[in-house]
């Protein structure tokens, strides 16, 4: 007996040191923004109870299976009977709470770290996105007022602020790209904050994660960060474009708004064929259609800026959908 | 003047059928209860057979989403509704009168009423997906504005369906509680219950107390969607944000009965669990104060923590570390089953019958369960997996993993009783095997799925490293499928199966005293409740009579 809880003892140190490594394995993305790392590190540190626990619990289950296996003993006689466990009781049930302690503890204290918006730093301003969730797409707002859907650029080194919501008439969505720190939900009515820092360019991305509709496995986000003199053009540029009514903002809106819908060449999709229909052509007709809905299909620019309308049915006339 | 039972029954109930139909014998309907819902079961798998096949690889084109949608929503609805409830009341009305012994429950027609209630709602559920539009495909939760915007009936008659087993719900926890505090044996004291009537007289406690939650959110939902009251249309804004509603104020109505009941499905898994677990070790079960006292104290906490369904919907940090705390403290009573289970095996005489299998099987699986739960609790790490495959694999531990496997080691255990013919252990034993595997297969992947970003509810998805993980959940639900079908034939063949006596396992509850299967009127005498092991007692007792020796 005394053997075999030893070598069962080492079994499980050996195992309760192994696991989290292996662990690790399986833990959230790789963080690319510190409250992600925040969430990943709470992530770890729970793991180690976590697969402690586990070995534990398993093990015992394993060591009992077999040690009190009938083997030859007359088939209804009794178990060893036990009395009078109070110790035992106590201790099984401290141990828990300490565990969940612990865990709480380390929470507290990550905690700021994930969900406190750093202060800037020297020089640099904090960047403000307003974030839209819409039946299926996501559209950003920029505090000069550039407008962009589904993709949303953002600077290297700089904390981004984002407001998320969705409007009245469309249903709740929620917003999350797994490398930039968890989800918030874009509810009607409602505007939830989050943000990220990401300190390397490159392109991440996500999808919404709350169930909202037909197309909700296709509303798909990302976030392209871009060096700081980068992201300062690409702002000044689409403002320029924008005003002016020429761009990307008419062809991203297409693909974002209508292909998901509608398909990239208007070749119908859960929605109508609308290649060659005369209302691509006809800007008010546009209009009215895209900012009030018809039957089963939402008003997807309900709140759009004329900017925005006017994109569309500009790139709509260069590049009318082919149809297939 | 003393009238047969057969004299004062009107000949048109007699026969095969109608005897069935207008039962009111407890025993009856608790086998009407666990087939119909044996039968919901197969179904809502085959919806799951056939979205796991739309997922088994990336731009799958199986199903169209309006299709997927439907079968995701429907699938979960019926399973807790039409499927682990039912089957666990099913369990209840057959067990608890024999358990306490007693010679039916309180409100015997009551309970008719109750099942009859669970077939209708059962019968819309399933057959909204013949309505104009389809099925509702919101989800299982149903969160407007995307529920109250849904067209078509299908939405409708979800709401309609789940009133309706509401209704049946209701009927069955007022009879459970009024049956189980008055109708005990003598000598029944209530630390000598067993511990599968204290989980059914806390299951009862908890429906009276977060039904009616439900009932009035659902309501209010169907308001809102608009509904015609002879010449009056009605239609409100309770959730709609437009008109000053609030989408959330629905989350909460649904998860105020939501969390609890998981612990409605859990927390008579556990009953079943302490019923197995000792009769298969020959030991009296470890710790039957602290069991009972958990059942209790889970009970309780198990309404403090509906919140953690909500930790992205942007509420108040000091709220959010409230529901943190409370969902964390319910791990404490959880630990203390677990570890008595655990003690209630050392040193004993184990035999693995099929339904210690999966007595085991639960213990192993149902620990993955509450672990994994532990992060979700904590609600930083909750943002990141919330609403992911990770959760759907964590629900899917403590509700297949935990309650679906204590149901069939109940009904393994409790089938000898139920028709005096024992489930083919060969048969029995392979299941358990095939379904372990399986079901390990199916969810064990979902977990690094959901860390890996995939949400739940898509009918896509396009990122190729999800592929694997997919594939292997979709083998997984099809080898659990395989797993089923052999439960089919044990019960086919276990119409034939050799007669066993009333009790072959030995056990020491007073559903044992009586035949197997039990005559209409349960006990022609119900001996003198001495302990939580009343025929451990007699037997005792009958041994020493005989001149043997007390076992030492």
């Amino acid at each position: 007996m005394r053997r075999f809880s030893l070598a069962f003892a080492g079994i499980v140190l050996v195992a309760a040191i192994a696991a989290p490594s292996a662990l690790a394995q399986f833990a959230p993305v790789t963080p690319e923004s510190p409250n992600a790392e925040g969430i990943r590190q709470s992530y770890l540190f729970v793991s180690i109870f976590v697969a402690g626990i586990f070995v534990l619990v398993e093990g015992l289950l394993i060591a009992f299976i077999w040690k009190y296996r009938r083997r030859r003993r007359p088939r209804f006689e009794d178990g060893a009977p036990i009395h009078g466990a109070t110790k035992l009781e106590l201790a099984w049930t401290a141990f828990p709470v300490v565990v969940l302690f612990l865990v709480a503890a380390f929470v507290f204290i990550e905690l700021p770290g994930i969900k406190d918006i750093p202060e800037a730093t020297a020089g640099e301003e904090q960047l403000e996105v307003r974030v839209s969730g819409r039946q299926f797409y996501w559209q950003y707002e920029y505090p000069n007022g550039v407008i962009a859907v589904d993709t949303m650029r953002a600077p290297a080194g700089v904390p981004v602020r984002l407001e998320v919501t969705a409007p009245d008439s469309d249903v709740i969505h929620s917003w999350w790209i797994p490398p930039l720190g968890g989800k918030i939900d874009a509810i009607p009515g409602t505007v939830n904050q989050t943000w990220f820092e990401a300190d390397t360019p490159g392109t991440y991305h996500g999808q919404c994660a709350e169930l909202c509709g037909l197309e909700h496995a296709n509303m798909l986000a990302s976030v392209e960060v871009l060096s700081q003199p980068e992201f300062a053009a690409w702002l000044e540029e689409r403002r320029a474009e924008q005003t002016a009514g020429s761009g990307e903002l008419g062809a991203e809106t297409w693909e974002g708004v209508c292909a998901k819908c509608h398909g990239l060449a208007g070749e119908g999709g859960i929605g109508p064929r609308i290649a060659g229909s005369l209302v691509l052509a006809d800007p008010e007709a546009l209009e009215s259609l895209v900012r009030n809905g018809r039957r089963t299909m939402p008003a997807v620019g309900a709140g759009w800026t004329s900017e925005q309308v006017e994109a569309l049915a500009n790139y709509l006339k260069e590049s009318p959908p082919s149809g297939s | 003047m003393a009238v047969s039972r057969a004299e004062s029954v009107p000949a048109w109930q007699r026969g095969k059928v109608a005897s069935w139909l207008v039962t009111t014998d407890h025993k009856r309907i608790g086998i009407l209860y666990i087939s119909t819902a044996l039968v919901f079961f197969v179904l809502a798998g085959l919806m799951a057979l056939v979205f796991r096949l739309q997922l088994s690889q990336a731009n799958a084109d199986v199903l169209s989403a309006d299709r997927y949608n439907e079968l995701i929503t429907i699938h979960g609805t019926a399973m807790v509704f039409l499927v682990v409830v039912p089957l666990l009341a099913g369990f209840a009305n057959y067990l608890v009168p024999l358990m306490i012994g007693a010679h039916d429950v309180a409100f015997p027609r009551l309970n008719a009423l109750s099942y009859w209630l669970f077939f209708l709602g059962g019968a819309i559920l399933m057959g909204s997906f013949f309505a104009d539009g389809g099925a509702a495909d919101t989800g299982w939760t149903a969160y407007p504005p995307l529920s109250t915007q849904a067209t078509g009936n299908g939405q409708d008659l979800w709401i309609l369906s789940l009133h309706v087993l509401t209704a049946s719900s209701l009927a069955g926890a007022i009879n459970f509680i009024v049956t189980i505090h008055n109708m005990r044996a003598r000598g029944m004291t209530w630390m000598r219950m067993p511990l599968f009537v204290w989980s059914i007289l806390l299951f009862a406690w908890l429906l009276m107390a977060i039904l009616p939650t439900l009932s009035a959110g659902l309501t209010l939902l169907l308001l809102d969607r608009g509904v015609s009251i002879g010449p009056w249309d009605v239609q409100t804004n309770f959730f709609n944000p437009a008109e000053g509603g609030s989408p959330v104020l629905y989350q909460h109505a649904f998860w105020f009965f939501g969390h609890p009941e998981v612990y409605v499905i859990v927390l008579p898994a556990f009953g079943i669990i302490s019923e197995v677990l000792p009769v298969f070790s020959r030991k009296p079960v470890f710790g039957y104060k602290a069991i009972a006292a958990s059942t209790v104290a889970i009970g309780f906490f198990s309404m403090l923590v509906w919140a953690h369904h909500l930790f992205t919907v942007g509420l108040p940090i000091s709220l959010q570390v409230f529901f943190m705390l409370a969902s964390m403290i319910i791990a404490v009573p959880t630990g203390m089953k677990i570890f008595n289970w655990l003690a209630t095996l050392w040193r004993g005489n184990l035999h693995f019958e099929t339904p210690m299998l999966y007595a085991l099987g639960f213990l192993s699986i149902f620990v993955i369960g509450g672990l994994t739960g532990i992060y979700l609790a904590a609600f930083p790490i909750d943002w990141q997996l919330h609403d992911s495959y990770f959760v759907v694999a964590h629900f899917h531990y403590t509700i297949f993993g935990g309650a679906m496997f204590a149901i069939f080691a109940g009904l393994f255990y409790w089938w000898p009783k139920m028709f005096g013919r024992l489930l083919d252990e060969r048969l029995g034993k392979w299941q358990f095997w095939t379904l372990f595997v399986g079901f390990n297969l199916a969810f064990m992947p979902q977990h690094f799925a959901g860390l890996e970003g995939m949400p739940r509810r898509v009918y896509t998805y396009s990122n190729e490293s999800w592929e694997g993980y997919n594939l292997a959940s979709t083998i997984g639900s099809y080898v659990m499928g395989v797993a089923i079908l052999l439960f089919v034939v044990n019960i086919w063949r276990a119409r034939s199966g050799p007669r066993v006596g009333n009790d072959p396992w030995q056990a020491d509850t007073l559903e044992w005293y009586t035949t197997s299967p039990p005559p209409p009127h349960n006990f022609d005498d119900v001996p003198y409740v001495t302990s939580a092991r009343p025929l451990y007692d007699l037997r005792r007792k009958l041994r020493i009579e005989r001149g043997g020796r007390e076992p030492a």
